[in-house]
């Protein structure tokens, strides 16, 4: 134990979990980059000519699941359930040590950050059921007699998703750029911020302020649109995931969410590159000042992130318009189809160790008070690294999850193209676009390599 | 749609040839451990951030000379730390069986020193 206290108590920025990824092998990477290549200009060449996915009719209805989805018991079992993790994690969090034994920083950078994706892609969009923000506006307007979904202002259209750009760059900076990022006071500072802010949301504005702004919500929400359930008229749908995909609804921000999203991977995998750490450890400059370091990774991480906004937005928008659409809208009206090349990318980056470190979490969330205690049961337990021991088929995954969701991103881009973009410029048009998610895509693959 | 998945599909299956060629080793832990001349004076420390290949179950030996004494974290699951004094010594890095990266840091100087590329 005296070890661990040790290591919490020292300063270097390191998030939680021991040893990372192999790098992948430069065959895999060049075989991934060609074949997201091929694919990219196959679905050009030879996909369809006229728009398949329309919210209006897509989706096969489902009585029976909009029962059981619409029941009281489902509603607030889920509640019941998103509260009492809440609740042990804030057990933890201000009656725990500050140990990395403490299973909070588990809950919070690996359960919530990351196991979010998983859940909303084959659920749906859970956190806006589990999402205790919700639970406790819910429960001030039962108090109150008032209704949750109504606030004391109208939520300003204008807003759209950008203060929801804004907690995820401040999720990703406390996790990747701030030196304390494994200390329990600044982590729970930040949590404490978070819901500081939404529930001062969700009484101005109303539950429109979660759908909207809370940063978690926006992130399960976009990926629960690559999950196969759907609504249609207040029915559940089952959709073809693309098509659900389609039913993204282009709001003010989304490209800067997605840029912080796929940014912040992208920078995390950098930061760990033998590039980045010799150069920062290797520069004159930067050694001798002790405040450089972390602001070049400041800079990295904003780089990395408005250089993904930017390509997208150069991309969507070289293109020739109908004379009704405005080119400025085409990087919102286009950001859905970078959500798989999100995912793809995120099952690369995260997998092991959402795998590995998640068991972890579970195994210390029995002891949250680090004094030896066995609550749930499960403090007994031990991790297993299967995966880690097979890196040949973890490399396989990850290439294979970055190319399909490259392909994915493709076919979703070409839909709304033909949609939008007037007849002779629907193909000249895409170019463009394509090239820039190849770009995010042979970068990731890089990424993956260099690792 | 069923050109573009059959297109797909293919070269998943290209994709998964082309990466079969290597099978995953058994850990050995036979051979010699590798060794690793590390320096510290005046606050900075060399190598710095270089890769070093170990084979799964093979040790790291850290041949020390240090100015000052210090310690040195080791970023493998579990995590290991290692004290050093000042004046030369030999720090043996065990128990590296699951492939991945580890990274071997100086907290004290809050650098990276090696990247152990366990495979
Ligand atoms: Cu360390």
């Amino acid at each position: 134990m005296s070890l661990v206290a040790v290591v919490a108590q020292t300063t270097s920025a390191h998030g939680i979990g021991g040893a990372k990824d192999l790098p992948i092998s430069p065959e895999l990477a060049i075989a991934g980059a060609v074949a997201a290549l091929t694919v990219s200009f196959t679905v050009l060449a030879v996909a369809w000519r006229t728009p398949r996915f329309d919210e209006a009719t897509s989706g096969l209805p489902s009585s029976g699941l909009t029962r059981l989805v619409d029941s009281t018991a489902w509603r607030l079992g889920w509640r019941v359930v998103g509260f009492a993790i809440f609740a042990w994690a804030m057990f933890a969090a201000v009656a725990g040590q500050d140990l990395l034994t403490n299973p909070f920083f588990g809950m919070f950078y690996v359960w919530w950050w990351v196991g979010l994706v998983p859940l909303s892609l084959f659920l749906g969009p859970v956190w806006k059921a589990l999402s205790p923000v919700r639970t406790i506006n819910a429960a001030f307007a039962k108090i109150s007699g008032s209704d949750p979904e109504v606030g004391v202002f109208t939520y300003p259209e204008r807003l759209g998703h950008w203060p929801a750009a804004v907690g995820l760059f401040a999720f990703v900076w406390l996790e990747l750029v701030y030196p304390f990022s494994t200390e329990l006071g600044p982590v729970r500072l930040w949590a404490a911020a978070y819901l500081a802010v939404m529930l001062l949301g969700g009484a101005l504005f109303g539950n429109v302020f979660y759908e909207r702004a809370d940063p978690f919500e926006v992130y399960s929400s976009l990926v629960a649109k690559m999950s196969p359930w759907g609504r249609r008229d207040g029915q559940v749908v089952i959709r073809n995931p693309l098509a659900n995909l389609d039913t993204v609804v282009a709001r003010p921000g989304l490209v800067a969410v997605v840029a912080v999203l796929f940014g912040s991977t992208g920078f995390d995998s950098f930061k760990d590159s033998q590039r980045w750490v010799k150069f920062v450890q290797g520069n004159d400059f930067i050694v001798s000042h002790s405040w450089a370091d972390d602001l070049a990774d400041n800079i990295a991480l904003l780089v990395f992130c408005a250089g993904v906004g930017l390509i997208f937005a150069i991309g969507t928008m070289a293109t020739g318009v109908s004379s009704g659409e405005r080119r400025i809208s085409l990087p919102n009206k286009f950001a859905h189809s970078v959500v798989p090349i999100i995912v793809g990318y995120i099952v690369a980056h995260y997998l092991s160790y959402l795998i590995e470190v998640g068991q972890d979490t579970l195994i210390k969330a029995s002891d949250p008070l680090s004094d030896g205690s066995n609550y749930l049961g499960t403090g007994d337990w031990s991790v297993n690294y299967w995966l880690s021991y097979h890196p040949t088929l973890l490399a396989n995954i990850k290439v294979g999850a970055v190319v399909l969701g490259h392909v994915l991103g493709v076919i979703s881009a070409h839909d709304r193209a033909i949609k939008l973009l007037p007849q002779r410029h629907q193909l000249t048009g895409q170019l463009p676009l394509l090239v820039a998610m190849v770009a995010f895509t042979v970068g990731g693959l890089y990424l993956l390599f260099a690792a | 749609m069923r050109r573009i998945l059959a297109t797909t599909a293919s070269l998943i299956c290209l994709l998964a040839l082309a990466a079969c060629g290597d099978e995953d080793t058994p850990a050995s832990g036979s051979s010699d451990p590798v060794t690793i001349e590390v320096t510290f004076s005046d606050g900075t420390v060399t190598p710095q951030g270089e890769r070093v290949e170990v084979e799964t179950g093979q040790d790291v030996e850290l041949q020390i000379t240090a100015d000052e004494p210090g310690e040195i974290h080791v970023h493998s699951t579990p995590e290991q730390e290692l004290e050093y004094a000042a004046g030369e010594s030999t720090l043996t890095i065990a128990n590296l069986d699951a492939p991945g990266v580890v990274d071997v840091e100086s907290h004290t100087l809050d650098q990276v020193i090696v990247q152990l590329e366990v495979s």
